[in-house]
């Protein structure tokens, strides 16, 4: 059948790891699909490139938290993982391993509260599992009567829920509707007291929010990232290889992607989009458009004229401020961190010694000020191959999103310094290692992939951004005044990290739609 | 009186809690013991002669949470209450202006128009968002939360009356309450206004007492509770009681007496008594003993607990999560004798806002800072005030001529740092100082040469708070105001209907849910529970919503 090059039943906008979840799954239902990237290279926050060095770490997201497994059984991803232990170092050497639910120390000893930090892991898990429910679909209406058959299934799916809940026991129902809400540091700090292994939990729960360990309704964040059961995954071969396999999901599944294609405008007609244009000129129709992009710059894309006014404030309103920055350094050699194994250079490090330590490292970005003593979390991608050219990939949390008086190349000196200040202190002798130094900011971010702020969920996960008021309230259901435009990326329900779920829902909400 | 007298009912303390749940339990025909361990009653609701000639409303300062329907059923005003209300309040500004806030809506519209013409219209958006807000919470504060794992019909009952006023939100409103509900003030303030000093002034009311940040989410909930009170059926409006707050424990006090009640100050509580999980009464630190089958603790849940029940008595979870409830102390007060009215240049003659509420921090920024200061366990460099002269309204707290002035301050760290270590029990007469004279250079800003006019001061750090009023490290809500200690969690899950693991015991104080603030509601649906567990139900009012 001859078809028209320029005609689809969906054009995704973004080719980001939830752009191509949604391509895959579109296309694996048989519509014509066109994803269009306006970068070089597919996989947006978990691309590669930019260097030379085929060993080079990916330029943002390097490890995988919480990839949704219904979405890769659903997509056929073809990704093959390794879990990481993290090693949560400590000032004084003593450091903790952390496998899964269990806590040692250095010597093999088991870390002091390992028995509570092995109970405090299997709730997170029970609760993260509970939770995930909620994640592969989109979230309730609630919006019929009880006899409307959607809203009657959104009230089963509830009750489901409930029942979910209810089986876990008594006890085990109040602690959860407890700490549901509560914030990470009182929580982790009354069960484990402070130290690395409390650092450890209120760094992974606070990477790349805007906000501190202290900060009420944290702990879900935390929870969110126990989508894989805590599990801290490595794709094998790298974080390329895991952009291929979404790649290769979208492609099996017969959807065109193409890349170097900037939309400059989702076109709309009588409230309907009907296709995009791009930046040089050509004209793209298609049913539905679906766009990676937040709410506001989709909303810009589609016409601010087309939206409620009300839609249009929530949107410039969204809590999108990053606060991660990605430092990746080439080094001459593989570092020492001190007290560390050898065998242990290969797994995840991180630099939390305490909750404290991570909620001090917050303070300064609330004024655009930058941390002196960041929280780093810190991968040596090479450190199993002696031979290869090494590297360091180190996110470091925080760095404001703008800065006080404006970003200047002194100030961005000072983030880099910072960092590397407090990578030394653990391992020595490391600046003298640095042979090329490649820093990218929030605002550096947000230039490179369009994610409002630079942000890494593209949109902070507080509690009033979350389920039906993500990424704002009237925008839940991926859809919103515009019918057939949709939204595609983190900043939709359930969130950010590399997850696919924000992609696959929007799609399976598109079909349901019946726009396609 | 014996000095083992038995009773129907014995509350330990006499706040405001205390003898509202006391006379509930009186006039349903009760006999009922309140005993107090100051010389006088009142808990945080008391007016002190401190000085010659002054009184001061030394703990809380200004009422308009103090349900109706408890003045109505408990005839304060018979017995003395008067609220009077003022007129709004002020922010000064280092640069010598003001923004000034008034009830009266054109006169509003004209200051914010002064500040931003944008803020006017922002402002109707923002007052009708909270106004929404407390139109759906009012109705909760006078029931007992319900235990979501519970399935008593009275708990499915109560779960299904708030699924239903949920629902009757419509999926946009109800979109918005679980914003605002669990947003901070300065991000909802950032989402309506872009003046500084409107922000800074509002946000105030959604940090007092607590031991967050404007920018914390759930500070947004805090502001509520300045918004949802009444005086005299105007909403968010607040009153000065005549006298002082200590008028009002005087009125319940006297309410309570006139229903034969009895009220024992000057030794309070030192051990609850129990016998087979079973209440027995109460020892008092003079040696005195009282039984009830029936006891309700007005002092906050860790101190009932951990300080004056014996281990041994409670389950190990309950004591668990009772010493990891957060009662973080984080306010101070200063309570000052003026020989006259002092100057405030900005001002213009006569301004009525002067009555009202007056601050000094002209920015969300300077207010988080001052959150950054205490939790490293000093108090704010830049404090956050809130200062009133009730003397312009209420003459009879002062000599004729002279004023008095109470200022409340956020933050002060309960446990103070000094030279690295830190400790409550460094709240020395040296830190008290200097903590006031911070205060104190800060006013300047306001009125200038306020230290001229300074006839006394009392200074009170939260340790103060704690060791006089019995707030344990003196927080003034009896446990934090987060999400995660509201509703069905507060105190501690499992036991939020005011009942506890032993049988007869009651916590009627705000510790209990809806919690902080002189509203009594704890009080009086704790004396609903009591009442309805000894088989006389009937006696308590219900209120239509």
């Amino acid at each position: 059948m001859a078809q028209d090059s320029t005609s689809f039943d969906a054009i995704i906008i973004g080719g980001g790891h939830n752009g191509l979840t949604a391509a895959a799954v579109l296309a694996r239902k048989g519509k014509r699909v066109c994803l269009l990237e306006r970068s070089g290279s597919l996989g947006g926050m978990m691309s590669v490139g930019g260097s030379d060095d085929p060993k080079a770490p990916p330029r943002l997201a390097h490890l995988l938290y919480n990839l949704n497994p219904t979405v890769e059984r659903e997509i056929g991803l073809q990704l093959q993982t390794q879990p990481l232990k993290t090693i949560s170092l400590s000032p004084d050497g003593q450091h903790v391993k952390i496998d899964g639910a269990r806590a040692r120390m250095m010597d093999g000893q088991p870390h002091e509260k390992a028995v509570s930090f092995g109970m405090l892991h299997d709730r997170f898990t029970r609760y993260a599992k509970l939770l995930s429910a909620l994640s592969t679909r989109t979230p309730p209406k609630l919006s019929g009567s009880w006899s409307d058959p959607e809203t009657f299934g959104e009230l089963m799916a509830l009750a489901g829920m409930g029942w979910g809940l209810k089986r876990m026991g008594k006890v085990e129902m109040r602690e959860f509707l407890r700490v549901l809400l509560t914030n990470v540091h009182d929580l982790v700090v009354d069960e484990l007291g402070d130290g690395p292994l409390a650092g450890a939990l209120a760094a992974d729960a606070m990477r790349g929010a805007f906000s501190g360990p202290k900060a009420p309704g944290t702990l879900f964040s935390l929870l969110y990232r126990f989508g894989n059961s805590g599990q801290v995954l490595m794709p094998i071969g790298g974080m390329s290889t895991a952009v291929k396999a979404f790649e290769d999901a979208a492609r099996r599944a017969g959807c065109e992607l193409q890349c170097h294609k900037a939309v400059a405008q989702v076109l709309v007609e009588d409230d309907r989009a009907v296709g995009v244009k791009l930046d040089d000129g050509t004209t793209l129709t298609a049913k539905a458009v679906l766009s990676s992009v937040g709410p506001l710059a989709t909303i810009k894309l589609a016409g601010i004229a087309n939206f409620d006014v009300e839609i249009a404030r929530r949107a410039k309103n969204l809590r999108a401020k990053g606060t991660a920055a990605k430092l990746n350094l080439k080094l001459s050699a593989l570092p020492a961190f001190t007290g560390l194994p050898e065998e242990l250079h290969q797994h995840r490090l991180l630099i939390a010694p305490s909750s404290e330590y991570v909620e001090r490292a917050f303070n300064p970005v609330k004024y655009g000020r930058v941390s002196q003593a960041p929280t780093v979390e810190i991968l040596l991608p090479n450190a199993s191959e002696p031979g290869a050219s090494q590297w360091l990939s180190a996110i470091v949390s925080y760095v404001p999103y703008q800065a006080e008086d404006g970003w200047t190349p002194a100030k961005r000196d000072e983030v880099q310094h910072a960092a590397i200040q407090t990578l030394e202190s653990y391992a020595p002798a490391l600046s003298s290692m640095i042979q090329h130094a490649e820093l990218l900011l929030p605002s550096d971010i947000e230039t490179e992939t369009g994610a409002a702020g630079g942000h890494w969920h593209h949109g902070e996960m507080g509690i009033d951004q979350i389920l039906n008021v993500r990424p704002i309230n009237g925008m839940a259901h991926y859809s919103c005044g515009v019918s057939g435009l949709y939204l595609c990326g983190a900043s939709a329900h359930p969130g950010g990290d590399i997850n696919g779920a924000p992609g696959r829902n929007s799609a399976l909400q598109a079909l349901k739609d019946g726009v396609l | 009186m014996g000095q083992h007298d038995t009773f129907d009912a014995i509350i330990a303390g006499s706040g405001h809690n205390g003898l509202t749940t006391a006379c509930y339990l009186a006039r349903a025909g009760l006999r009922v013991l309140v005993v107090e361990k100051n010389d006088w009653i009142g808990g945080a609701a008391v007016s002190r002669s401190l000085h010659d000639g002054w009184t001061y409303s030394n703990c809380s300062y200004v009422c308009s949470l103090l349900r109706r329907e408890i003045i109505r059923d408990l005839e304060l005003p018979k017995f003395g209450l008067q609220v009077i209300p003022y007129e709004g309040g002020a922010t000064f500004t280092p640069e010598g202006d003001y923004f000034a806030y008034y009830s009266d809506h054109d006169a509003l519209h004209r200051e914010l128009a002064r500040q931003s013409p944008r803020d006017v219209d922002a402002y109707d958006r923002f007052s009708q968002a909270v106004m929404r807000q407390c139109r759906f919470i009012r109705p909760f504060l006078l029931r007992t939360a319900p235990d979501p794992t519970s399935l008593n019909p009275k708990d499915l009952g109560e779960l299904l009356y708030l699924v239903k006023k949920a629902n009757d939100l419509g999926a946009r409103e109800l979109g918005e309450t679980q914003r605002f509900w669990t947003m901070s003030i300065a991000d909802f303030l950032d989402e309506h206004f872009e003046s500084d000093v409107v922000k800074a002034h509002i946000a105030g009311g959604g940090i007092i007492g607590t031991g967050l940040g404007v920018y914390s989410p759930g500070t947004a909930y805090v502001l509520l509770h300045h918004y949802m009170g009444d005086v005299d059926g105007t909403i968010g409006a607040w009153g000065f009681a005549r006298g002082g707050m200590g008028s009002i424990t005087k009125a319940l006090a006297a309410s309570f007496e006139s229903s034969g009640g009895t009220i024992v100050a000057g030794s309070g509580v030192d051990e609850f008594l129990v016998s087979n999980g079973r209440i027995t009464g109460v020892a008092l630190d003079n040696g005195d003993v009282y039984h009830a089958p029936l006891v309700a603790s007005n002092m906050d849940v860790r101190r009932t607990f951990i300080n004056h029940t014996k281990e041994s008595d409670l389950p190990s979870a309950f004591v668990t999560a009772v010493k990891r409830f957060k009662t973080r102390g984080s306010s101070g007060k200063i309570n000052v004798s003026l020989d006259s009215f002092p100057n405030f240049p900005a001002a213009p003659e006569g301004a009525r806002f002067l009555s009202g509420d007056m601050h000094c921090s002209t920015s969300l920024q300077e207010l988080e800072q001052a959150y950054d200061d205490w939790k490293e366990g000093r108090w704010s460099q830049q404090p956050y005030f809130d200062m009133l002269i009730p003397t312009q309204i209420d003459p009879t707290m002062a000599p004729p001529g002279k004023h008095m002035m109470t200022v409340f301050v956020q933050y002060a760290p309960y446990e103070l740092e000094v030279n690295g270590v830190r400790s409550a029990e460094n709240w020395d007469e040296t830190q008290r100082q200097a903590f006031a004279t911070c205060v104190f250079d800060k006013m300047e800003q306001a009125c200038p040469g306020i230290r001229d006019h300074i006839v006394h001061a009392e200074i009170r750090s939260p340790y103060e708070l704690e060791k006089e009023v019995g707030l344990t490290e003196g927080n003034i809500f009896q446990g934090e105001l987060t999400f995660d200690q509201l509703l069905f969690n507060r105190p501690v899950p499992g036991y939020a209907q005011y009942r506890t693991p032993i049988k007869g015991m009651y916590l009627v104080g705000s510790s209990a849910h809806p919690g902080g603030g002189v509203m009594g509601a704890p009080g009086a649906n704790a004396a609903r529970e009591i009442l309805h567990d000894v088989g006389k139900g009937r006696a308590m009012p219900v209120y239509a919503d």
